[in-house]
Formats: structure tokens, C-alpha cells, sequence
């Protein structure tokens, strides 16, 4: 199992792990909903580093990345962020990603739900070795900063300049006589700060961002919370629907393909699968407060039969409600259709349309501060 | 199906099909109607729109549905969803009105 540089600091604070696709991951550090308030109000510091991660030389690895991935790679602009898929030969997912254009390099991330021989197998295929690709995964960390002040937070380290990169954009900042790639990204709603960081400084960075958070009533995270935030925020979760689902069409990832590329890993599935046409897609559901049966798994019923099937959940502290992600036949897939939970006269749901919350993120202005 | 349930999915269609046709072709989007989920983030993350096309995305709502959109409303704007939302609440409140 891959264990991440700052499993020591986050076991003194008291973290609980768990292990997630041959990984050891920090499940939660304190209250699911400390944690929770930690990033809708203030800021939160998570430990990503059991994400796959690469340095991909530019001009040797452009072939590779693009035969991998279902974005496309050269598009991506100097400085800029492509979030995309990695999708097995069936074309089901394999690995939520991101890929960042570093000029020289491209830096490369892969949340990854397959076995790590499995991925291995994918990246062999599409050339990671004649592409020169750097497996950064063991020798770097990766930590996440997300929250209403998280700008802030990114600011004390490395100044004001970070106020000006756009979602999804890299830059690169020193730390202690190295290197942190910075990639402004986030799932939560909330601002977000990737950093990736050599392990011979990830202690030293780690316990900078810790007293900065702390500083602004912050709170370490386990990746447990980030599920609840996800949702909440309509921001695709590989590790709930993701896992259960699989099929990138179903989920609505299309936004994540170029659809004109003509070849990638899973293209000629998942092309075979449009030309079919949708039969199954993803819609929100909400349900009563006080119904907590609204869990993965259950089913919905309309008209005495049941015709959704929930795939990921979660307890809303925003909403105060239980909220989930369920997949029905597209002729019933609309949003603020009522619905019965578990039997034909359960208790009601109801779809809604997402993301259900607005966020205090949404009303700062980076540029203008 | 009920008809209640019935006549909610038609009225929703009709309002995301307008929307989503005038959409593609306004912004160029290498999409179908069918490739592009309701709940798919319009700004930021998902369609990665910027404040360019989110000018043209009220220009669009308001030429095709004859509504105004308030200044400044990034909620309604954040996905296909919350625009359809808007767009039949405000046919509603017209419908009431006359």
C-alpha cells in the first residue's frame, strides 16, 4: 500500500486513514462537520497525495498524454489546466485527471479508481515509457487547500500574485530551496489551491499551511468531507458516481471529450455508446428533511416501479436535508419530478436541479481585491 | 405517468431544447443537445465559459424567452438547470400576472 510524506504530521493530529485503491488515504481528521464548516466558512488543508502523479516532458509526452486522455492535450494553453478522463479499452472510467501545461513539461494527475497494475497497464499502453514520463507519486506530495479564505492562505505563502491566476491555471512558486507547482482548481464550490511539492519540503510546506489555516479558524480535512462538498457542489466525484456508474455518458461527462479526437483509451466504446444514444442519466434528488433513507443503493420508485437507482449521497448541512445523485431512464430524468423512496409509497423525493447551494466563494472577487 | 408529471416534463423540455439549440449555436459548441447534461457547470469548471459567453448566455435567454436577467445574478447562471428554473419561474409569474 502507498502511504503519503505527511502521514507522520497527520497522525499526530489525530487523522483516521483508511485505504483507497491501494493507497493509504485520510479519511477524516476531526468532525465530518467541523471539517465541513472548516471549508464552507473558512479554510480547510487536505492531504491528496495518493493521487497518480506525472511529469511529462513536453515535447516527448504531447503523443502520449492525448492517446491516454479523452480531452484534448494540445489545445491546452501555456499556463492553463485541462480537466478530463482516463477511460479503460470497455471505455469505462478509469481516472478523473487533470493536466497542466508547464511549458517544458506537463504536469500530470490522476485520481485513479483502478488497481494500480491496471493503471499501469493503460499508461503502458499509450507509451508512458518512450514519453519520458516522471512518476512523481512516491517522491511528491500533494496538498489541497479549499475555502471560503483559502486565497488568502495561498496568498501568505506566495503572494498576491496567486490573486490573479483564473480557474484551472498552474503557476509555479519557490518554497525552501524548491519547487511547488500551484494549480488553482478545487471541487468544493469554494476556492481551491492544489500544490505539489517535493517530499523533502512537504513537512516544511504542510506545516506553513497548517499555521495559516489555523491562523484563519481553519481545520485539517480527510478526503471524506470532500465527498459531502462535491455533491453539494455538482463537481464529479470519481470516488461515489463515478465508481458506481462508470460510464462517462450516463454521468454527464461529455464536456470532458473531445469528441472529434480520434483516438484515445475507451474512444471507439464510448463513440459506439453516443451513436446508441442515452438511456440512463444522472439527476439530483432531494429528500424531506428528516429522511435519512436516501443512501446509495436505495431505489425510486414512480408509477409502482422502481425507476431510479441512487449512486452517491450525502447529508447536506447547507440544505439540511439529505442529497444524493440517482440515475434514471432519460424520459423521466428532469428536474422537479416528485418520486416515492425505497417502495411505491415510500417517503417522497424530489429531483432538483444542481448545484443546489450557493456558495460564498461566488461572491469574491479575486481580481478586484 | 401521471398527467401532472407529464405536462412538468413538457413544459421543462421544450425551455431546456430552446435553450440548449440557441446555446450551441451562439457559443460554436462542439456539442449535441443530448452531450450537454442540465446540471453541467455553464461557467468555471464544466463548459469553462468565460465572462465573454456569459454576456452572450444572457443575451441569449433574454432575446429567446423575453426575460431580463438581474445584473450581477451568477446563481441563475450556473448551469443549464438553474437557467430552465429561472426561466419557467418567471413564465409562470407572467402566466399568473395576465
Amino acid at each position: 500500500m502507498r502511504h503519503s510524506p505527511l502521514k507522520g504530521r497527520f497522525a499526530a493530529a489525530g487523522a483516521v486513514f483508511r485505504e483507497r485503491h491501494g493507497a493509504e488515504v485520510v479519511a477524516r481528521v476531526a468532525e465530518r462537520a467541523a471539517e465541513y464548516r472548516a471549508v464552507r466558512d473558512a479554510v480547510g488543508l487536505t492531504d491528496f497525495s495518493f493521487l497518480h502523479k506525472f511529469r511529462v516532458p513536453a515535447e516527448q509526452g504531447l503523443d502520449f498524454l492525448d492517446t491516454l486522455l479523452a480531452g484534448n492535450v494540445p489545445k491546452i494553453r501555456f499556463g492553463r489546466v485541462l480537466h478530463t478522463f482516463l477511460a479503460d479499452s470497455d471505455g469505462l472510467l478509469s481516472g478523473d485527471c487533470y493536466v497542466a501545461n508547464n511549458d517544458e513539461e506537463f504536469v500530470f494527475l490522476c485520481e485513479s479508481i483502478a488497481p494500480d497494475a491496471e493503471l499501469c497497464g493503460l499508461l503502458q499502453a499509450a507509451g508512458v515509457t518512450e514519453a519520458g514520463a516522471e512518476d512523481l507519486t512516491d517522491s511528491h506530495a500533494l496538498l489541497s487547500v479549499d475555502g471560503f479564505k483559502a486565497w488568502d492562505v495561498a496568498k501568505e505563502l506566495f503572494g498576491a500574485d496567486v490573486l490573479g491566476l483564473p480557474y484551472l491555471s498552474l503557476e509555479v512558486y519557490p518554497f525552501e530551496g524548491a519547487s511547488v507547482r500551484l494549480i488553482r482548481a478545487g471541487k468544493t464550490s469554494e476556492f481551491g489551491y492544489l500544490m505539489l511539492a517535493p517530499a523533502s519540503v512537504a513537512v516544511a510546506l504542510f506545516d506553513a499551511l497548517r499555521a495559516a489555516v489555523a491562523k484563519r479558524d481553519g481545520q485539517l480535512c480527510g478526503v471524506d468531507v470532500h465527498d459531502d462538498l462535491r455533491l453539494e457542489g455538482r463537481f464529479f466525484n470519481i470516488q461515489a458516481e463515478g465508481l458506481r456508474v462508470r460510464d462517462p455518458l450516463v454521468l454527464g461527462l461529455q464536456w470532458m471529450i473531445d469528441l472529434d479526437k480520434e483516438k484515445f483509451s475507451g474512444r471507439d466504446a464510448i463513440h459506439q455508446r453516443r451513436a446508441e444514444g442515452l438511456r440512463r442519466k444522472i439527476v439530483g434528488v432531494a429528500a424531506e428533511p428528516g429522511n435519512d433513507a436516501l443512501v446509495t443503493g436505495a431505489w425510486i420508485f414512480h408509477a409502482n416501479q422502481p425507476v431510479g437507482e441512487v449512486v452517491a449521497d450525502c447529508h447536506s448541512l447547507a440544505l439540511n436535508r439529505r442529497l444524493a445523485l440517482a440515475v434514471f431512464p432519460v424520459e423521466l430524468a428532469y428536474s422537479g419530478l416528485s418520486f416515492r423512496l425505497g417502495t411505491a409509497d415510500g417517503p417522497a423525493v424530489k429531483t432538483i436541479s444542481m448545484p443546489p447551494i450557493m456558495p460564498k466563494s461566488l461572491t469574491v472577487k479575486l481580481d478586484e481585491m | 405517468m401521471s398527467d401532472n408529471t407529464q405536462s412538468t416534463i413538457e413544459r421543462r423540455a421544450r425551455v431546456i431544447a430552446t435553450f440548449k439549440g440557441e446555446l450551441i449555436r451562439r457559443l460554436n459548441l462542439p456539442y449535441s443537445a443530448e452531450d450537454l447534461h442540465e446540471d453541467i457547470s455553464l461557467l468555471g469548471s464544466g463548459l469553462g465559459l468565460d465572462s465573454l459567453d456569459a454576456l452572450e448566455i444572457v443575451l441569449c435567454i433574454e432575446s429567446c424567452f423575453k426575460i431580463k436577467i438581474p445584473d450581477q445574478n451568477v446563481a441563475i447562471l450556473r448551469s443549464i438547470n438553474t437557467v430552465v428554473d429561472y426561466v419557467l419561474e418567471q413564465q409562470a409569474q407572467r402566466g399568473g400576472a395576465a
